[in-house]
C-alpha cells in the first residue's frame, strides 16, 4: 500500500529526483533521451536510440523493464546547474510494482500524455500511485508537433480522469526539441528540493537490484539522510548483513564514480554482495559504525500472478535450464520458480510471472541468451481448493488437481480491472467483458472517454482479454488492474488426450459454462498443430470421464527419398538434417510428435 | 601411436579388408535439360558441333590416372557411365574410354558395364557400337510410354521413339533397365500402371520406377506442376509393387525391382557402402583406405573439370569422412535395401564397431523401424515407409568432416 517518506524542510540543494509517468508509445523513451541529450549525458556519438531502455529486448519491443537512472546536470535560465535526477518506469501493467519503487526515489514525477491520443488506463493508475505517495506531478503533453494533436481537450481529460490541475500543462514534443527547456525549468521550479539532513545517521533505500557479471550486486538507492562513502561498513536492516562499501556512484547514463552520495541523491552502490538475495529492494542501508533507529518503510514483495511450466524439449538440458533460470533470477527478483515433473515432459520447472508480458520476456531470454529449446505450458492462475476436510490448498498446476470428490470447492482469484475507452467503443468493450465473465462495478463519462471499473477472473485475463480489448477498440482501450479476492467458482478441469492417453501438460482450467464449446476449440486447434506423424493420431478433449471432442490426424503416408546413389550423400544429408531441424521444437509425448504451441492451443482459440 | 579420444567420441575407422570398389563414369551432356533433373549436366548448344568428345576422353583418361595410386591394385567389379546422358557419346569414343579404363584398372571378369542412354534417333546402330565397345548392360531413361506425360516431363524423345529404343536394347543385350516416373503431372493411377504393363512386355529384367518429386534448383521446384496427391500417389506405388511381383520382379530397394540374378550390382555397391572411384565433371567418389574414408567431388563446369583434369587436379573438394559421421552414411544406404545387410557389414564397411551407433539402433528398433532380429539391419515395413525418419535417428549433431593432412 501506499506509504509517504517524511519530507522535513531543510536548506535547500540545487538537486531534483524526479521520474516519467507515460503509458507505453507515449514517448516517454524519446522524452529521456532528449533530456540527457541537452544535458551533455553522452556525446551525440553515444545517443543510440532510447538509452535508457538497455536490454535489447526492451530496445526491440519498445518497452522498458527495469528502472533505469541518468543524474543530469542541467544550467537553468537562473545560472545555478542543477542535479536533475531521473528515474525511468515501466509503463507496462505488468510491471507495475516497478513503479512504485521508482516514485518512492523521486519528491516529483512528468505525467506524459500524447497530445492527440489523450490518457490511458495504465497512466491513471501510476499517476494515482504517484500523488498518494505524496509525488508533485507535472503534466506534459507529447507529441504536441502532430496535426491531430488536441491539447485543449485533453487537458480536459487530464482533469476530468486524474483530477489534477492541468491547466498550465507543457506542450511539448520529444521529436523536435519544441519544450525541452520548459519542461527542465518546470522540475526546478515546481518539484521541492529534496529534504534530509546529511548529518543524521544513513538511511539509504534500496530502490533496485541487479547482478553485474564483474562487480556483482549493483545497488540503486536513494539517500534519504546521512551519507555514504567508499569504504564505509554498511549494515542492511532487513537482512542483518554487513559488508563494505566499494564504490559509490551515479549513471549519466554511464556509471560514473563519486567520493559520495548525500542527503537527497539517488546513486549506485557496490559492497561485494554475491546474491541478489542480499540485496533486497526495499530494504534499508545504514552504517555499522552509526546506525539508523529504525528502517524506512519498505516495500510489500510481489507474488507472481500467472504460472506455466517450462520444460526442455532435450532431457539432458534440465540442468542447463536450472542454470538459465538461477541466472535470470539474479536480475529478477519478481521470476519465481521450482522444480516440478511432468509424465509427459519429464523434469522441469514451474514458473511464477507477474503477467503474460513477463512470461513472454523471460521465455525470450531463456532462448536468445542462454540458447535454451523449451516448451512452455500454457499460463494458469492460481486456484484456491477448499478440501471436505478443510484443508485450503493453492493450486498452480491443473494437473495437481485433487480428486474431485474430495474438494467443496475450487475459488479463482478475481481482479478488479479499469478500463478507459473512447466512447465509440463502449459497447464492444462491454460485451467483451461479460463474455469474460466479468461483474460491473462502475461506469464513469469523462468527457470523451468513459472509464469502465469490472470484477473480473483472472484467469480470463491472463488468456487473451488484452488482445480482445486491443481488437474491439481499434487499439485504443486501456486498461489497469489489481488483486481483489478469491472467490468460490464453477471451473473445471480440461483435460486432453493424446491417442488414448491424458497428457498432464495439457490440462487447463476453465469455467463450466464455456467448458464444451473450448473443449472442441482446442481439440480442432491441436488437429492443425500437430503435424501429421507415421500414424493416425486421435486428439480428445474430456472433463472427467466424459469425453466432450475428439478430433483426428491421419497418418502420414510416407517419407522417403525416391533416389540415393553414391553422389548424392552430402544432399541428402542436408535435406534429413532440414527435416530433422523442423522437429527440433517438438515434444515426444508417448510415440506423438507435439510442436511448442500446441501447449498453447488454448491461448490461440478463435484465432483464424 | 595411440591415439586419446574425448568421451562419446568415436574412434577413427580402421579396416581389416578394404570394400569392394567400382568405378562411376560421368558424362555431363544432355540435348535438353529436363525440368525436374537435379544432376550435374549441361545441354550443349543447338546446331554446335556436339560434346569435345575427343577432350573430354582425354580428360578423363588423366583423371583416372592421377586417382589410380588411391586405388592401387583394387579390383573392379563393376562400371557404371552416367550422365547427363552418355549415349551422345559416339561409340567410338566410348570404346576408347573402356579400352583406357581396362589398361589402368583390373575389371574382374564378367564386370558388370552399365551406360545410361536416351531414347533418340538411329539408337539401334549406336547400341552396336556401344555393345561392341564392352558395355554390357544398358539402362534407358523411358519415363512414361504416355505422349502427353512425356510433353509434360519435357523429354525430347516421344513414345514411338521410346518403343524403339527399347526393342534394340533388349534385341543387343542381356541386361537392360527401363527408368520410369510415377506421380506425374496430372497422372492418374491406370496411367502410371499403364507404363509399368507397357515396360513389362519388353521383358527386361530389371526396372527402376522413381516417384517424380521436387528437387531444389530444378525448373519444376520453380513453378511446380499440378501433381497428384499424395493418397493418389501411395495407390499408383501400392499398384505397381503388387503389378511387379506378380511378374516375378523382386522389389529389392526403394525404386529398383529385378527378376532373381539381374539387380543392378553397380547400384548394390552404393548401398551395401562399398567404395567408388568417380571420374568425369561434377562426379563423385568414396574411397577407404585402411585408416581412412575420403569423399572427393570433381570439378563441376565440363569446362573447368577438362583443364583441371588434363593438369592433373580434377578433384574440386577432397574431404575425410569423420568416424562419428559413417553410421548415419552407412544406414542412409543399406536401409534401402529391402533385405538390410547382415551387421556385421557395419564394422567391415565403416571401419568403427556397430556399438558406435548402438544407441540409436535401440531407439530405431523401439520405434518400430528397425528390424529387432540383432544379426541383420534391416527397415521393417513401416521403417521402409519412413525412412527418412529411421535414417534421421543416425544423423549426428556437429560430426563435421575435416580435411586430410
Amino acid at each position: 500500500m501506499p506509504f509517504v517518506f517524511p519530507r522535513p524542510t531543510a536548506p535547500v540543494k540545487p538537486i531534483r529526483n524526479f521520474s516519467i509517468i507515460a503509458h507505453i508509445d507515449h514517448g516517454k523513451s524519446t522524452l529521456a533521451d532528449r533530456f540527457i541529450q541537452r544535458c551533455g549525458g553522452l556525446a551525440d556519438r553515444e545517443m543510440e536510440a532510447q538509452v535508457l531502455d538497455s536490454m535489447a529486448l526492451e530496445r526491440e519491443r519498445g518497452i522498458t523493464i527495469k528502472a533505469q537512472t541518468a543524474a543530469l546536470a542541467y544550467k537553468a535560465r537562473d545560472g545555478v546547474t542543477y542535479r536533475l535526477n531521473l528515474i525511468d518506469t515501466p509503463g507496462h501493467v505488468d510491471f507495475a510494482y516497478e513503479v512504485s519503487r521508482s516514485l518512492a526515489a523521486c519528491e516529483g514525477a512528468l505525467l506524459v500524455v500524447d497530445a492527440s491520443q489523450g490518457v490511458e488506463a495504465q497512466t491513471v493508475a501510476n499517476c494515482y500511485t504517484a500523488t498518494e505517495q505524496g509525488v508533485t506531478v507535472i503534466p506534459v503533453l507529447n507529441k504536441i508537433d502532430l496535426p491531430s494533436a488536441d491539447p485543449e481537450r485533453v487537458i480536459a481529460e487530464i482533469e476530468d480522469i486524474i483530477g489534477i490541475d492541468a491547466q498550465d500543462a507543457i506542450r511539448a514534443s520529444a521529436k523536435t526539441g519544441e519544450g525541452i527547456d520548459d519542461i527542465l525549468e518546470a522540475v526546478i521550479a515546481r518539484i521541492p528540493a529534496p529534504a534530509g539532513d546529511e548529518d543524521a545517521p544513513l538511511q539509504a533505500l534500496v530502490i533496485d537490484s541487479w547482478f553485474d557479471n564483474y562487480v556483482g550486486v549493483v545497488m540503486l538507492v536513494r539517500v534519504m539522510h546521512g551519507r555514504l562513502r567508499p569504504r564505509d561498513k554498511i549494515l542492511m536492516m532487513a537482512t542483518g548483513a554487513t559488508y563494505g562499501c566499494e564504490s559509490v556512484g551515479v549513471f549519466t547514463p554511464k556509471s560514473v564514480s563519486r567520493d559520495s552520495l548525500s542527503a537527497g541523491e539517488v546513486g549506485f552502490v557496490i559492497a561485494g554482495i554475491k546474491e541478489l538475495k542480499g540485496a533486497q529492494v526495499g530494504d534499508t542501508i545504514t552504517l555499522v559504525s552509526r546506525p539508523a533507529a529504525a528502517p524506512l518503510p519498505g516495500f510489500k514483495l510481489v507474488k507472481p500472478q500467472v504460472f506455466a511450466g517450462l520444460y526442455p524439449v532435450e532431457a539432458n538440458q534440465y540442468e542447463a535450464l536450472r542454470d538459465a533460470l538461477a541466472k535470470l533470477k539474479l536480475n529478477d527478483a519478481s521470476l519465481h520458480y521450482e522444480p516440478e515433473v511432468s509424465q509427459a515432459l519429464g523434469f522441469g520447472f514451474r514458473c511464477g510471472f507477474l503477467g503474460l508480458l513477463h512470461m513472454d520476456i523471460v521465455q525470450e531470454r531463456l532462448e536468445r541468451e542462454y540458447d535454451m529449446d523449451l516448451i512452455t505450458t500454457a499460463p494458469t492462475v492460481v486456484y484456491q481448493v477448499l478440501l471436505r476436510d478443510g484443508t485450503l490448498l493453492e493450486i498452480e498446476n491443473p494437473s495437481k488437481l485433487p480428486d474431485l470428490s474430495k474438494v467443496e470447492e475450487i475459488r479463482e482469484p478475481i481482479i478488479t480491472v479499469s478500463i478507459l475507452t473512447p466512447q465509440e467503443y463502449v459497447g464492444p468493450v462491454l460485451t467483451l467483458c461479460t463474455e469474460k465473465r466479468g461483474t460491473q462495478r462502475n461506469m464513469q463519462y469523462l468527457g470523451r472517454q468513459v472509464m469502465l471499473t469490472y470484477e473480473l477472473p483472472l484467469a480470463e485475463v491472463v488468456m487473451d482479454f488484452f488482445d480482445k480489448l486491443k481488437s474491439v477498440s481499434r487499439g485504443y482501450a486501456s486498461l489497469d488492474y489489481e488483486f481483489r479476492e478469491f472467490r468460490a467458482a464453477d471451473v473445471v478441469k480440461l483435460d486432453i488426450l493424446i491417442n488414448g492417453e491424458r497428457v498432464d501438460a495439457l490440462s487447463v482450467m476453465v469455467h463450466r459454462s464455456v467448458a464444451q464449446y473450448r473443449g472442441r476449440e482446442v481439440a480442432a486447434k491441436m488437429r492443425s498443430l500437430i503435424p501429421r506423424q507415421m500414424f493416425d493420431v486421435a486428439v480428445q478433449a474430456a472433463i472427467g470421464a466424459q469425453i466432450i471432442a475428439r478430433e483426428s490426424i491421419k497418418a502420414l503416408r510416407k517419407n522417403v527419398l525416391a533416389k540415393c546413389y553414391g553422389g548424392d550423400i552430402t544432399r541428402k544429408r542436408k535435406l534429413l538434417e532440414k527435416q530433422k531441424a523442423g522437429k527440433k521444437r517438438m515434444k515426444s509425448v508417448g510415440s506423438v510428435e507435439i510442436p511448442q504451441e500446441a501447449f498453447l492451443a488454448i491461448l490461440k482459440v478463435g484465432e483464424k | 601411436m595411440t591415439r586419446i579420444l574425448a568421451p562419446g567420441s568415436t574412434a577413427p575407422p580402421a579396416f581389416r579388408a578394404l570394400p569392394p570398389l567400382s568405378l562411376y563414369v560421368h558424362l555431363p551432356w544432355c540435348i535438353r535439360k529436363c525440368p525436374y533433373c537435379d544432376f550435374n549436366s549441361h545441354e550443349w548448344r543447338r546446331g554446335g558441333d556436339g560434346p569435345p568428345e575427343d577432350a573430354y576422353v582425354d580428360a578423363l583418361v588423366a583423371d583416372l590416372e592421377s586417382a589410380l595410386p588411391s586405388v592401387w591394385g583394387r579390383k573392379v567389379p563393376t562400371v557404371f557411365l552416367g550422365g547427363g546422358t552418355p549415349s551422345l557419346f559416339s561409340p567410338e569414343a566410348i570404346d576408347r574410354l573402356l579400352a583406357a579404363i581396362r589398361a589402368r584398372l583390373p575389371l574382374a571378369a564378367g564386370a558388370e558395364v552399365t551406360m545410361e542412354a536416351n531414347p533418340g534417333t538411329f539408337e539401334r546402330e549406336r547400341f552396336e557400337g556401344f555393345r561392341d565397345a564392352g558395355v554390357n548392360r544398358l539402362s534407358i531413361g523411358v519415363q512414361s510410354f504416355s505422349p502427353r506425360h512425356l510433353a509434360a516431363l519435357g523429354r525430347v524423345h516421344d513414345a514411338a521413339e521410346a518403343r524403339a529404343a527399347v526393342d534394340a536394347a533388349v534385341e543387343l543385350f542381356d541386361e537392360v533397365n527401363l527408368d520410369l516416373m510415377y506421380g506425374l503431372p496430372d497422372q492418374a493411377v491406370d496411367e502410371a500402371l499403364a507404363d509399368v504393363e507397357e515396360a513389362l512386355a519388353f521383358r527386361t529384367k530389371h526396372l527402376s520406377c522413381y516417384q517424380l518429386t521436387l528437387e531444389p534448383n530444378t525448373l519444376f521446384h520453380r513453378h511446380p506442376p499440378p501433381l497428384p496427391d499424395e493418397d493418389e500417389v501411395d495407390a499408383m506405388q501400392s499398384a505397381i509393387e503388387a503389378r511387379l511381383e506378380r511378374a516375378g520382379f523382386d522389389h529389392y530397394e526403394v525404386s529398383a525391382y529385378a527378376r532373381p540374378g539381374h539387380r543392378c550390382m553397380h547400384n548394390v555397391n552404393y548401398w551395401r557402402f562399398g567404395d567408388y572411384l568417380g571420374i568425369g565433371a561434377g562426379a563423385h567418389g568414396k574411397v577407404s583406405s585402411p585408416d581412412r574414408v575420403v569423399r572427393e567431388v570433381r570439378w563441376k563446369q565440363p569446362i573447368r573439370y577438362l583443364e583441371q583434369a588434363i593438369a592433373g587436379t580434377p578433384a574440386m573438394e577432397r574431404r575425410e569422412v569423420a568416424a562419428g559421421e559413417l553410421g548415419f552414411e552407412f544406414m542412409l544406404n543399406v536401409l534401402r535395401l529391402t533385405e538390410g545387410v547382415p551387421a556385421t557389414l557395419f564394422a567391415e564397411r565403416t571401419g568403427v564397431p556397430l556399438a558406435a551407433i548402438g544407441r540409436e539402433l535401440g531407439i530405431a528398433t523401439r520405434r518400430g523401424l528397425l528390424d529387432p532380429d540383432p544379426s541383420v539391419l534391416r527397415a521393417t515395413p513401416l521403417g521402409r515407409r519412413f525412412l527418412n525418419d529411421l535414417v534421421a535417428l543416425f544423423l549426428r549433431d556437429g560430426a563435421h568432416a575435416k580435411e586430410p593432412a
